[in-house]
């Protein structure tokens, strides 16, 4: 029980890294499709893009870590982001967003700042979902957005390390991108590790082998807060895909769970009965944008849906924080989502 | 992690048994219909469930409510039942809280979940069975226990049980017991004992009785008694409130892990200094000063347990703070202004019925609907 301190312990947003850590394999496997692959594509959008902010801050620990496109080459990378600017964008602001914890990049980019005049640097918290486009805007740049609202209409352009490797592979230098990194994780998997996917493989060829054969599965693309869950395993691969995460479906009665916090982790189980709520306040603690989710279930359970309107509900950013931390294990995101589609 | 090896080797043998159990449950509707709930608590109590993820978020953190009341119980008996069983002897405890235990929950609260035809008892009765015996004198009889266990439980489930609790069940009971049987309320407090415990004094605890608590006694004639005994535990009150020390200590291992709020124990706590400070600066001698007024009654046991009762509070993290404030302020005028000794009981369960408009008034503020 002592051991759980450090997961209680939250404010405005949750560190996912440090409770869940993973280590991936750093032997990086290569699999091709086995049609004609989809090609990657850059279009410079319509609007004038002002600002640009590179997102080197993952925020979840399943998604594809930084060093596999830095390659602790972090000088060479920004090379390539000073080479994007003068070819496309080079009257907009040029904002890199840093993971405050890894001291290699850390340095390296300060590094670098120091000569480049054109960009600046921002050492943000690595808790979850810091890297959000909504919370990205309004720490690095102090503009408020919408959620789901395209940033370029802003003027903002957000891209994270591959994508700008891709760029400048693909319209700098011509080569064909067909391929993308991506991190293989979970409970349900032998082992996590980083593949190099040809565009359009089947998520079944991917996960092939990868799977341990014993005990049921469930398949997670972008990871399992805010991602969406995967049945149809036919589906191909595209650029959109950051991870897969696939969890051990675990739809079975565990004995003693309040001594086993470290073991039942990253399992598909609810970890706990249907409850009312009580009060607790752990969601608006947990809420990253300081709404207090509670009260669209209250308005909900009324039968007032359209209440929920009234206490911000336009804010939310659906980073499903409140359904992860509820005690009474509520479907607070669930029903936020209903109130929001009236 | 020393727990869960221990436990490693009955784990395959015990979930069997369970499953067990639980299937021939399942295919007998009558047993089901007698036992199914004492069983559906047992079974929440050792193992999680079986339900899994069905929308977004598809994981959860490993926290629920059951840890939640599990936490007040540890803390409960750290804060109460352990210090009394040395002040009171454990004959006194052990049997107000059998007592307590066995009419509230595995009778009425087992006879609802039948009438109501529950799927299981909940183990919010526990922590108000708990409490039960520690707000009532050390020498009260035993089926005033019975009696104030079973009218919490059953006020508790007859508004919906725990999340749709009005006021504290526990001191509504309370309030109803002070109703009924306004002399024995008054009486049995017997005095705590101190020193070296032997046989006798560990079993009966000290053979004197007195009708007076600290606060009556200030009442009457003006008595301060020492704050260190206050805080010890070494002077007479309700059974389980004498021991601030634990008390105060276990309340801030629950603010620690989150089961507590702060905000409410502060801003109680805070409020009854401010004005108790306030009010011995304008009228001197007349109203008890600040620090006893903190020590003395059942304030530390009500700030820290019993205002704090999750659903009868504000959900509001400001309004918890006014909430709070409230209980204090009224707890000082009833203590100084009326001829009741105490006034915790009353003002919490006025704030508790306050809560509600509280509640809205500060949604209101904040989202100017």
């Amino acid at each position: 029980m002592l051991k759980e301190k450090e997961n209680i312990g939250f404010k405005g947003g949750f560190n996912l890294l440090d409770t869940y850590p993973l280590r991936f394999c750093n032997i990086i496997e290569r699999i091709s499709s086995d049609g004609i692959p989809e090609v990657f594509e850059f279009r410079v959008p319509a609007q004038k893009i002002q600002h640009v902010i590179v997102n080197l801050c993952p925020t979840e620990p399943w998604a594809l870590p930084n060093w596999v496109i830095l390659e602790h080459k972090t000088a060479a990378f920004l090379n390539k982001l000073k080479e994007i600017k003068t070819r496309y964008f080079p009257e907009a602001s040029y904002s890199i967003a840093i993971n405050k914890k890894e001291d290699e990049p850390n340095a390296a980019v300060k590094n670098y700042a120091g000569d480049a005049e054109w960009m600046k640097v921002f050492a943000v918290d690595a808790k979850y979902p810091q890297d959000d486009p909504v919370i990205l805007l309004k720490v690095v740049l102090g503009i408020e957005t919408n959620f789901g609202q395209d940033t370029t209409t802003q003027g903002v352009l957000i891209l994270d390390a591959q994508t700008v490797t891709a760029i400048y592979e693909n319209c700098m230098l011509g080569n064909k991108v067909d391929s993308r990194f991506i991190a293989l994780s979970g409970t349900g998997l032998k082992e996590n590790e980083i593949i190099n996917v040809q565009l359009g493989t089947s998520l079944e060829k991917i996960l092939r082998n990868r799977i341990k054969e014993s005990g049921k599965y469930r398949v997670f693309v972008n990871g399992p807060l805010h991602g969406r869950e995967i049945t149809d395993l036919s589906q191909k691969m595209e650029w959109s895909i950051n991870n897969i995460v696939v969890l051990e479906e675990l739809d079975q009665k565990v004995m003693f769970p309040m001594f086993k916090s470290d073991e039942l982790v990253l399992t598909t189980n609810m970890l706990g009965e249907l409850r009312r709520c009580v009060y607790c306040n752990f969601c608006d603690d947990i809420c990253p944008v300081g709404l207090e989710p509670a009260l669209y279930y209250h308005s909900y359970k009324r039968g007032e849906k359209h209440k929920a309107s009234l206490y911000n509900l336009e804010k939310c950013i659906e980073c499903g924080l409140c359904s992860f931390i509820c005690p009474s294990k509520l479907e607070l995101l669930h029903i936020i989502k209903e109130c929001k589609a009236l | 992690m020393d727990m869960k090896n221990i436990l490693k080797p009955l784990e395959p043998i015990l979930s069997k048994s369970l499953d067990r159990v639980e299937s021939f449950i399942h295919t007998h509707p009558k047993v089901d219909f007698l036992f199914g709930a004492i069983f559906g608590a047992f079974d929440g109590l050792l193992r999680s469930t079986k339900e899994t993820t069905r929308t977004q978020p598809f994981i959860r953190n490993n926290y629920d409510v059951k840890r939640f009341m599990g936490a007040v119980l540890v803390a409960l008996v750290i804060g109460w039942v352990l210090p009394a069983l040395y002040f009171f002897g454990w004959q006194c405890v052990v049997s107000r809280l059998l007592v307590s235990f066995i009419i509230g929950v595995f009778v009425v609260d087992v006879l609802w979940a039948i009438i109501a035809r529950e799927d299981h008892i909940s183990e919010g009765g526990f922590v108000t069975c708990l409490l039960i015996p520690a707000i009532l004198p050390p020498q009260s009889p035993l089926w005033l226990v019975g009696l104030g266990a079973a009218l919490a439980i059953l006020f508790r489930n007859v508004l919906g049980g725990v999340g749709n609790n009005l006021v504290n069940p526990a001191l509504f009971s309370r309030l109803f017991l002070t109703i009924c049987f306004p002399s024995l309320l008054v009486t049995g407090y017997q005095m705590p004992f101190v020193g070296m415990p032997d046989l006798h004094s560990f079993r009966y605890g000290l053979d004197a009785v007195t009708h007076a608590t600290p606060l009556t006694a200030f009442k009457t004639n003006g008595e301060v008694v020492s704050y260190f005994s206050l805080l010890v535990g070494s002077s007479g009150g309700s059974l389980g409130e004498t021991c601030r020390l634990a008390l105060i200590l276990s309340g801030l291992w629950l603010i620690k892990i989150r089961v507590v709020n702060w905000r409410i124990p502060v801003s109680y706590l805070g409020s009854v200094l401010i004005f108790s400070v306030f009010l011995s600066l304008i009228m001197g001698k007349a109203v008890a000063p600040p620090l006893f007024q903190i020590l003395s009654g059942g304030l530390i046991l009500g700030a820290f347990y019993m205002a704090t009762d999750p659903i009868t509070t504000t959900y509001n993290q400001a309004a918890k703070l006014i909430y709070g404030a409230g209980c204090g302020f009224i707890t000082v005028l009833i203590r100084d202004f009326t001829g009741l000794p105490e006034g915790v009981m009353y003002s919490i369960l006025l704030m508790n019925l306050l809560a509600i408009p509280i509640q809205s008034l500060m949604v209101k503020i904040r989202y100017r609907t």
